[in-house]
């Protein structure tokens, strides 16, 4: 089990957390390559739908990382993003998939430790949960 | 399916050697779609993009993937390249190899996987992406300058240069707002409608500038370049074609008892009145509430008495349409009402003023004929002045206004001038002089012998009646030491500065965000100072928050300066490509996108009963996209299909 990587899709926003994750690059920080970006344009972006895709092609963990309370490019788009977490928090369990799977961060363009931190525990948790698809054998052997 | 052309750059050591790019280019070679797969050293230089067209053009692809920097650092870039190569640039997608693989980790094989997940994202996304058009739309290019104040003005006078047409339009029946009414500005002792006076006089003479006094704003429709605007004159019943100001009227007048709100009432006015002396345009007007001849009655001693036959009772209210292209919004401040702090007295006991008040007292033509005089015609041997009355402080206004210390400033200095004998006492929680120039003000002060006390929240100070005068229970800076009392013939209580009793009424009619102050809400509260959410709309001066007259000046030659540089006459306005569309034959009409959209963008067609999403407003963030329950909306380039192919490439 040790040897597992979970796979992690994240959906960041264009304005400040994708430009948290270019900065954690430019300074060269290190994290774990099973964090994968999809940028969206704003974390209201967000759709459940996307989630729930990334879920069922196979991600065991899903993050949301947008602006700041208060610092959304698009005025109150991340407010539209923590609200859908919450409803997703409530319906992931009825699919089987434990809420811990999801998470939300605000980030802002500066942040890259923050950034990094947030993925490093993020990733720490999931390798703790364990695979999400059990059939998935080759990933969990580390190989994939 | 239109072949996809991928393109693999080294950035030099800073992807090449820390991941290895054979093994993409290898993994890549049987994707679906991918025609070409093409590796260089430096695509973003000259001779990479040369490249780039070179490839794009010979081997026939229409899409393309760049596996190389952020898209933050050249998305445009190779945007370039595809129109240049005669491809849509919408047909691209970068993978960010560098800031987001290369450089995150030390280990090279994890590098390489991780990348060969990015690229077959991208190159599966690119198969969902489809051409977008850049539209362009006509645009007007007249402007609404909402507010004569100094903020309004300069929009307008920097508008009205090199022929561009404005409308001003101002609620009160005169130009200048609250600064002209100054007899003296900080932190040099101007007067300030000396001051304002030459730029009064072009706003009124200007041929370019069409000024609406006694005028109020009743509707706006549309958006950026195209708003429809309804604006309702009050009837002033003085023709101004006629009329030369010589007051004539006024003197007849037989009501002489109307409470002068340019003074907060501490004098009368007649019922046809000029605004304050000095107002501009130089005309009077007739208060419908007070004028007899409104009431019934048949008075026509204005009439009989003007000497050039300007008064006209018909005179009826106007309602115009103009179209602009871009509104400024410059509606200004009230006065905190300071009689709102119950403790401080204001109302209840006679010899407590506001600032505003002894501002009046102050002025050679105002109330008192400049005279600082207590209500039984005294002048009062003792003055203190209350700062912060209503500002920073929880129950009130949680802010700081910015001006009214400096301004305290200048009312001590002028007291000390008037009533050299007069003791006065300054108390205060914060002292706040920020800038260039206005400690210095309050240097001066101090040394004419003001006597400064502090205490840790004014709005907490008692003040009683005491004989004719006041007395002050001051608390101490720290909660527990002994309070301060103090006698004073009169006390002054500095207001700051509240929005307009407008800005809610025009925001709301605009669509434009206000503040938890109820001030209009910056586009950034930084960087678009004096943008709000509503593209076209500008804010400038105290309706955006408090501001001096030096600050409102700078914004609103900022906010004229915007909408020059984006409204040019003759020009189209080219929109955002990638916004936000509604599929009429799937939208159920159901009205959620409207009420998610921050922008006001999305209407009902009222025909079909499905939302419509305006492409001048619309900023693609898609939040609508990710609301709608039928899948109706997209918010375009970031479509559920794109994505969807981009997280399946991710885990593949």
């Amino acid at each position: 089990m040790s040897g597992f990587k979970p796979k992690i899709v994240g959906f960041l926003c264009n304005w400040c957390s994708y430009a948290g994750a270019d900065s954690a690059g430019n300074r060269k920080m290190t994290y774990p390559a099973e964090f994968e970006v999809v940028r969206i344009m704003c974390s209201g972006r967000a759709d459940p739908q996307l989630v729930l895709k990334a879920f069922s092609e196979g991600a065991d963990g899903v993050a949301v990382f947008g602006c700041h309370p208060g610092d959304c490019h698009y005025k109150e788009g991340n407010y539209k993003a923590f609200t859908r977490y919450h409803l997703l928090r409530k319906l992931l369990p009825d699919l089987g998939i434990p809420a811990e799977r999801l998470r939300l961060e605000w980030i802002s363009a500066s942040e890259a430790g923050r950034f990094v931190e947030a993925v490093k525990e993020f990733h720490a948790r999931l390798v703790a949960m364990g695979p999400l698809h059990a059939n998935k054998k080759d990933r969990e052997a580390g190989n994939g | 399916m239109a072949p996809t052309a991928l393109f693999l750059c080294e950035c030099g050591p800073n992807i090449g050697e820390r991941l290895r790019i054979g093994d993409l280019a290898a993994a890549a070679a049987g994707w679906e779609g991918v025609k070409l797969v093409a590796r260089h050293p430096l695509l973003c230089s000259a001779e990479g993009r040369q490249y780039v067209e070179e490839e794009l053009r010979k081997s026939g692809c229409d899409r393309a993937v760049f596996g190389a920097c952020s898209p933050k650092e050249h998305e445009k870039t190779f945007r370039g390249c595809m129109a240049a190569a005669c491809a849509n640039p919408f047909m691209m997608q970068m993978v960010n190899l560098r800031e987001q693989c290369a450089w995150t980790t030390d280990d090279v094989a994890e590098a390489t996987h991780k990348g060969i997940d990015l690229l077959r994202a991208g190159a599966r996304r690119v198969l969902a992406q489809e051409p977008l058009e850049q539209k362009k739309i006509d645009a007007e290019s007249t402007v609404l300058v909402v507010g004569a104040g100094v903020a309004g003005m300069e929009a307008a006078l920097t508008l009205a240069q090199k022929g561009r047409q404005v409308y001003v339009v101002e609620k009160q029946p005169c130009v200048g707002g609250f600064a002209n009414r100054l007899a003296e500005v900080c932190p040099g002792m101007e007067c300030g409608s000396c001051m304002l006076e030459p730029k009064l006089d072009r706003l009124l003479h200007s041929d370019n500038i069409k000024v609406l006094t006694y005028t109020e704003i009743d509707e706006v429709l549309g958006y950026y370049g195209n708003f429809k605007v309804k604006l309702r004159t009050r009837p002033r019943h003085v023709d101004p074609g006629n009329c030369f100001g010589c007051d004539e009227c006024v003197k007849a007048c037989p009501v002489t008892n109307v409470r002068n709100e340019y003074t907060d009432g501490m004098n009368t006015r007649r019922a046809i009145y000029f605004a304050y002396p000095g107002a501009l345009p130089n005309l009077p007007v007739i208060d419908h509430e007070s004028c007899l001849r409104f009431k019934g009655q048949e008075c026509t001693a204005c009439a009989a008495a003007c000497p050039f036959q300007a008064i006209d009772y018909k005179q009826e209210e106007v309602v115009t349409e103009i179209s602009v292209g871009a509104v400024v919004l410059a509606t200004g401040f009230r006065p905190f009402d300071v009689s709102r702090v119950p403790g401080l007295g204001h109302g209840r006991i006679p010899e407590v003023y506001s600032s505003i008040e002894f501002e009046h007292m102050l002025n050679t033509s105002g109330p008192t004929g400049g005279e600082i005089r207590r209500k039984d015609g005294t002048a009062p041997k003792s003055i203190a002045f209350v700062h912060c009355a209503g500002s920073l402080s929880a129950e009130y206004n949680d802010y700081c206004s910015g001006t009214c210390c400096t301004n305290t400033m200048k009312l001590l200095h002028l007291a000390h001038k008037k009533l050299p004998d007069a003791a006065l006492t300054d108390v205060h929680g914060e002292l706040v002089y920020p800038g260039k120039g206005q400690v210095d003000l309050a240097r001066e002060v101090a040394k004419e012998g003001v006597q400064f006390l502090r205490t840790a929240d004014p709005n907490r100070v008692t003040v009683t009646a005491s004989g004719k005068g006041c007395k002050l229970v001051v608390p101490a800076v720290n909660g527990s030491g002994k309070a301060t009392t103090i006698e004073a013939d009169m006390v002054v209580l500095a207001a700051g500065m509240e929005p307009g009793t407008d800005t809610v009424r025009l925001a709301s009619m605009l669509g434009v965000t206000t503040d938890r102050f109820g001030f209009y809400k910056e586009g950034h509260n930084r960087l678009g100072a004096v943008e709000t959410n509503i593209i076209g709309v500008q804010i400038a001066g105290c309706g955006r928050g408090p501001a001096d007259i030096q600050g409102s000046v700078v914004q609103g030659g900022a906010a004229a300066g915007r909408i020059l540089s984006a409204l040019v006459p003759g020009e189209k306005l080219e929109l955002e490509a990638a916004v936000a569309s509604a599929d009429e034959d799937v939208c159920g009409g159901c009205k959620m996108c409207i009420a998610v959209c921050p922008y006001k963008a999305i209407t009902t067609d009222p025909a079909k009963g499905v939302a419509v999403v305006n492409a001048a407003l619309c900023q693609g963030c898609g939040t609508c996209a990710a609301t709608c329950p039928s899948g109706a909306m997209q918010a375009r380039h970031f479509t559920n299909m794109a994505l969807f192919a981009e997280i399946g490439g991710l885990i593949r």
